[in-house]
């Protein structure tokens, strides 16, 4: 390469645009740095740290958007990687995403006995992660970025170190994610092997970098090894949305993994498989939709049906949420079909992972906030009388499920709706049948947790003495934890009678 | 139109925020809420006159927010304005706050005011949306909207049983009207492309479509039920066992005459045969209504069918073309039926809730206030010369004896009988019930000791009843439009108000339909209706004397008595059908359900789907062997799909 060329790679470096991640990292640090200072794993101390800080963080960038919000599409770092008004919106929902995880992991700490710095150091950590992920327009920035966030997965879902049933998840999850990462990565060699081949017509300089390698794809889409190669690519992504049959270790790590961290891995994580999904099937592998198409339609149908399936006839409640999570992951798997011909299909995408978000969160805030001391074996029949008990509580879990359900006025009824009208004005009929029945099934069983903790339901006198012991009762909440649990359910409805937000995501 | 838009979704949101506000904070505490209510009302009032005078007084103003849009499809929250919906939110803007007002007086003592004003706030939220709604998918969620808050008010006494049945037979019967109603939406929209209530008449205006007597069929079942016309009458009269504010706003002034206003919106898009048809039922209407008035005891229910033969001869303006002048007669009925309800609500108030006509008596020298206003409005329902009613109903009857004479059809004569008939039966039962119940001596100790009510109640009185029934017409007589009182009137109003009430009532309506009677040179059809009206009120003076203590009818000629009493035995039909054909067919069906549908499909299906999901939990076995060989056959299956 000659030096124009250095100079303007040089010029597209604009660090300024990564700020969040640095901050992140710096403030991952900061935490570090606070635990060898003062020793005394101060866990308020870490937790204002770690929560103003994101606060502060999301108080920035919203003031850097008092000069408009991003659009249009700026490739940085000589095509490392790309910001669109896409990824900008996908920081937000990370950095909120992050903010709840580090909020639900107070509550989950105050109450074990375990290292505590790390647990906020890592959240910030697989966040920044995260959010280069979405931004990655190569192959070595995807998998790198993917890593770091695997990594950090790693250990928060063996975090407690004191359960079995979070190291066993952990484990799994650690086999799983390194075969899932293998191959991934397997295809991405294949790739930027045949793609650089000089041997084949229209051989690329720089294959792993998006937009050159679909030149190559879309020259070559019948070459065995670009197929072998973007299939073993779209199962390592898949592995991370959690679609069928990538889908096994979901229940198990879910309810071995401590709730915030099932938060984490439901939400975010989830969300960055989906975008990144989307970018490939819509970036390098446009050339390939002959049979991406087929595939991604037949797996969002076995999705939805296996998780919704599956989820019936649970009666752990963090299993129903990992199994319902992968029909959630079917839905969105439907939207991304859709978005590969129907252009606003995106912004109805990423509106459907934020109404998810917020009603995830809420469900998981209340799992979180009632499991202080057992926390992988929570049964339906814990939930009983809830509404008596703790009417909050009982309000919000109501308000999330029924937002998961998709039940009208609230955000996860609009969400459904928007990626319905996207499904059916993309032509997805057989899929979109599909996901009607997945939605009927998912009633049942929502609001089979919400009939246990709101109706009083007759139990027969026998039964009274056998039923399982209550978990014992949370102690009283803080001001912040009505807050999150308010704030969540309120957004939910304000997504779901607002139209100009949903308007506003549209437009992405 | 900005200014305009903002406006309307502001007038829209007071009430609603009012509702919200009720429920949440004041549920327990009525003084509060009633006053939340109250200060929304007048909020309304004065938003509604600043729209009217905003606007210029001529043509159509639209404004449409975008509320949902994806891709090509969109879904708009629209507003259109012009004549009818100026004078309907004059109305609902006006008369909505004096009995707003009225309540506070008559539910002092009642132990759910937080309920019930909520209620109200609901109420006025849905209403302004039917007023203001520009497309058939909008107006139809008012739609709802009213039905469902008419049912909560109905059923403010909740714990009595006629008042919890009444509301079930409301929202049932408004329900049948209503599948109609929807069937016709789905139908045009289909046919026009479009549900825009503008648009769909421009393309029938512009020659584009034909009218489709199917969709103004239709789309006349909503009319039917909510103004309870021909055959869906029956539940008006069981809704006055709500409060009887509710009745005067909901059951009298506003919401049934939302039946009329959809009527006139839509007027552009009927079929001849569909005007015909509107004609007839409520020609047949004003007489047979006015039949059964005479057979109730009970003062609200005989005003109750009042309000239908004067919603009849609404739709017989309709039906004789004149839209305007049915939007006109529903204003002057607004006035002087809300002024009867209120006044009967006072009565009711001072006699602590006796509502026997005949167990009343004497009490205009009790009440002088309620007395007089009742004693106008009486006048004015009759159409007695230069009162508010006079200016609309008398026009209607000349009107169709008018289009009779210029040989525009025979079905007119029949209208110009039956409306005669009508105008004859109201003086009839409107002396009935004036002599029974404010002349001669207390027929009850309750009627012995009523005293007039506060003046929460009778300040609305005196608005409605001694000034607005009076004269709310007079912006019509010749000589009297635009220059009031010699210009006096005029300067104190702003010109647009003028405009509006000349353009509103005037030229649209009134004019036209007065022309066609002055065209047939019959002189002697209004001396006709005065005689029929001045004949009903001295027979029924001598008939039933002065303060009866029963119903000289009903002693004399029981069977009579009954015949009208039991009106038209529609009741005892549709019990019939329920009973015997509806419950037969039902019981069918429940076979069907239990056991097709419960036994075989919804069980079969749950039992599917819940083996399945056992079958698949099972392959959760847990083991990292197992799941690590699931992996490879994912990718398999991938392969499978990239190979072909």
């Amino acid at each position: 390469m000659n030096l124009e060329a250095f100079q303007k790679i040089a010029a597209s470096n604009l660090w300024g645009n990564l700020l969040p991640e640095i901050y992140l990292v710096a403030l991952c640090l900061l935490l570090l740095v606070f635990e060898m200072v003062f020793r005394r794993q101060d866990l308020l101390l870490l937790f204002r740290v770690a929560l103003w800080g994101q606060v502060l963080l999301l108080v920035l960038m919203g003031l850097s958007y008092f000069g408009g919000f991003p659009s249009g599409r700026e490739e940085l770092f000589g095509g490392l990687l790309v910001q669109t008004p896409l990824t900008e919106t996908m920081r937000l929902f990370f950095l909120f995403g992050s903010l709840l995880v580090s909020y639900l992991g107070t509550r989950f700490l105050r109450a074990r006995n375990l290292a505590r710095t790390e647990f906020f150091a890592i959240t910030l950590l697989v966040t920044a992660a995260l959010m280069l992920l979405v931004q990655s327009n190569q192959f070595v920035l995807l998998f790198v970025a993917l890593e770091t966030v695997t990594v950090g997965f790693y250990v928060l879902v063996a975090y407690a170190r004191t359960s079995g049933y979070s190291l066993e998840a952990g484990l799994k999850y650690l086999i799983m994610g390194a075969l899932s990462s293998g191959l991934l990565l397997f295809g991405i060699v294949l790739l930027y092997g045949v793609a650089g081949s000089p041997d084949l017509a229209g051989a690329v300089g720089d294959p792993l970098h998006f937009p050159s390698l679909a030149q190559f794809i879309a020259a070559h889409p019948d070459n065995t090894l670009v197929l072998a190669g973007s299939l073993l690519v779209l199962s390592g992504i898949a592995f991370k949305v959690g679609a069928v049959p990538f889908q096994i270790w979901i229940p198990d790590v879910y309810q071995g993994a401590p709730t915030p961290v099932s938060a984490f891995l439901a939400v975010s994580s989830k969300a960055a498989g989906i975008i990144v999904l989307l970018t490939l099937v819509t970036g390098p592998f446009a050339a390939l939709s002959g049979w991406t198409i087929p595939l991604i339609s037949t797996v969002a149908v076995l999705t939805i049906l296996y998780g919704n399936l599956t989820a019936l006839p649970q009666r752990n409640v963090k299993r129903i949420m990992g199994l319902s999570g992968i029909a959630h992951a079917g839905y969105l798997l439907m939207g991304v079909v859709a978005a590969m011909t129907v252009d606003w299909a995106v912004g109805a995408i990423v509106f459907y992972l934020f109404t998810y978000l917020l009603a995830s969160f809420g469900v998981f805030g209340v799992m979180a906030l009632l499991s202080e001391g057992q926390d992988a074996d929570q049964e339906l029949d814990h939930y009983e009388d809830l509404a008596k008990r703790q009417p909050l509580l009982a309000a919000a879990l109501t308000v999330g499920l029924a937002s998961l359900a998709g039940i009208p006025p609230l955000g996860g009824f609009i969400g459904k709706l928007v990626l319905f009208i996207a499904a059916f004005q993309a032509g997805l009929y057989t899929l979109l049948a599909f996901s009607v029945v997945g939605v009927v099934l998912s009633i049942y069983y929502y609001f089979g947790w919400v009939r246990e903790a709101v109706f009083r339901v007759w139990r027969s006198a026998e039964g009274a003495g056998s039923a399982t012991p209550a978990l014992p009762e949370p102690r009283s909440l803080t001001g912040l934890d009505r807050t999150a649990l308010v704030g969540l359910s309120v957004l939910t409805l304000i997504l779901g009678v607002a139209p100009f937000v949903l308007t506003w995501f549209l437009q992405l | 139109m900005e200014g305009l838009s903002t406006l309307a979704t502001v007038l829209l949101l007071v009430p609603l925020a009012s509702a919200a506000v009720i429920t949440l904070f004041f549920r327990r505490s009525g003084k509060a809420a009633e006053w939340v209510s109250v200060v929304a009302a007048g909020i309304i009032m004065v938003l509604a006159f600043v729209l009217i005078f905003a606007w210029s007084g001529s043509g159509s103003l639209t404004a449409s927010i975008p509320w949902l849009v994806l891709g090509d499809f969109r879904i708009e929250m629209g507003f259109l304005f012009n004549a009818e919906a100026a004078t309907m939110l004059a109305v609902v803007g006006f008369i909505g706050f004096f009995i707003h007002l009225f309540s506070i007086g008559y539910m002092d003592d009642d132990p759910a005011q937080g309920r019930f004003f909520a209620g109200l706030s609901i109420f006025m939220f849905s209403m302004l949306g039917i007023v203001l709604a520009d497309n058939l998918f909008m107006l139809f969620i008012f739609w709802e909207l009213v039905g469902f808050s008419s049912y909560m008010l109905i059923a403010h006494y909740w714990d009595k049983d006629f008042a919890s049945a009444a509301s079930k037979k409301a929202f049932v019967v408004n329900r049948v009207g209503d599948f109609g109603f929807l069937i016709g939406i789905v139908w045009a929209y289909h046919y026009f492309g479009t549900a825009n209530i503008s648009e769909m008449s421009a393309l029938v205006a512009s020659g584009e479509k034909d009218v489709v007597t199917g969709i103004g069929l239709l789309l006349m079942c909503g009319f039917v039920g909510k103004s309870a016309q021909l055959p869906l009458q029956v539940w008006l009269t069981d809704a006055m066992a709500g409060p009887t504010p509710v009745s005067a706003l909901i059951h009298a002034a506003t919401m049934v005459a939302a039946g009329i206003y959809f009527m006139v919106r839509i007027f552009g898009i009927l079929s001849p045969f569909t005007l015909d048809w509107i004609l007839w039922s409520g020609a047949i209407m004003t007489t047979f209504a006015g039949i059964c008035a005479l057979g109730q005891d009970d003062i609200k229910k005989s005003l109750a069918y009042s309000t239908l033969a004067h919603l009849g001869y609404m739709a017989t303006a309709i039906g004789l073309g004149f839209p305007g002048l049915a939007i006109m007669h529903m204003a002057m009925h607004a006035c002087f039926k809300a002024t009867l309800f209120l006044c009967s609500g006072s009565v009711i108030h001072a006699c602590h809730h006796e509502q026997n006509m005949f167990k009343m008596g004497g009490l205009l020298r009790r009440m002088p206030i309620t007395g007089i206003a009742f004693l106008i409005a009486s006048l004015s329902i009759s159409a007695v010369p230069f009162t508010a009613g006079y200016y609309s109903k008398d026009t209607i009857i000349a009107s169709a004896w008018g289009l009779f004479a210029n040989g525009s059809g025979g079905e007119y004569l029949g209208a110009y009988i039956l409306t005669v008939l009508g105008a004859l039966f109201t003086a009839l039962y409107m002396g009935r019930m004036f002599f029974v119940v404010f002349l001669g001596k207390p027929n009850s100790e309750k009627a012995a000791k009523a005293r007039e009510s506060s003046v929460w109640m009778t300040l609305p009185l005196i608005v409605l009843g001694w000034v607005l029934s009076l004269g709310a017409g007079w912006f019509v007589q010749p000589g009297l439009d635009g220059s009031w009182l010699g210009g006096a009137m005029t300067s104190l109003l702003p010109t647009h108000a003028v405009e509006f009430m000349v353009q509103g009532f005037g030229n649209d309506g009134w004019k036209a339909a007065h022309a066609v009677y002055e065209a047939s040179g019959a002189g002697w059809v209004e001396w006709l209706n005065l005689a029929c009206v001045l004949a009903g009120f001295a027979f029924t003076f001598f008939y039933y004397g002065r303060g009866p203590s029963a119903d000289r009818l009903e002693v004399n000629h029981p069977a009579v008595f009954q015949a009208v009493e039991r009106h038209g035995w529609f009741d005892d039909l549709y019990d019939w059908y329920v009973a015997k054909v509806q419950q037969r067919f039902a019981d069918i069906l429940g076979f069907l359900d239990i056991f097709l549908i419960a036994g075989l499909l919804v069980r079969g299906a749950a039992g599917v789907a819940g083996l399945t999901g056992t079958l698949l939990r099972s392959l959760q076995v847990g083991s990292v062997h197992s799941y690590v060989y699931w992996f490879l056959i994912g990718i398999v299956f991938f392969w499978i799909f990239a190979a072909t």
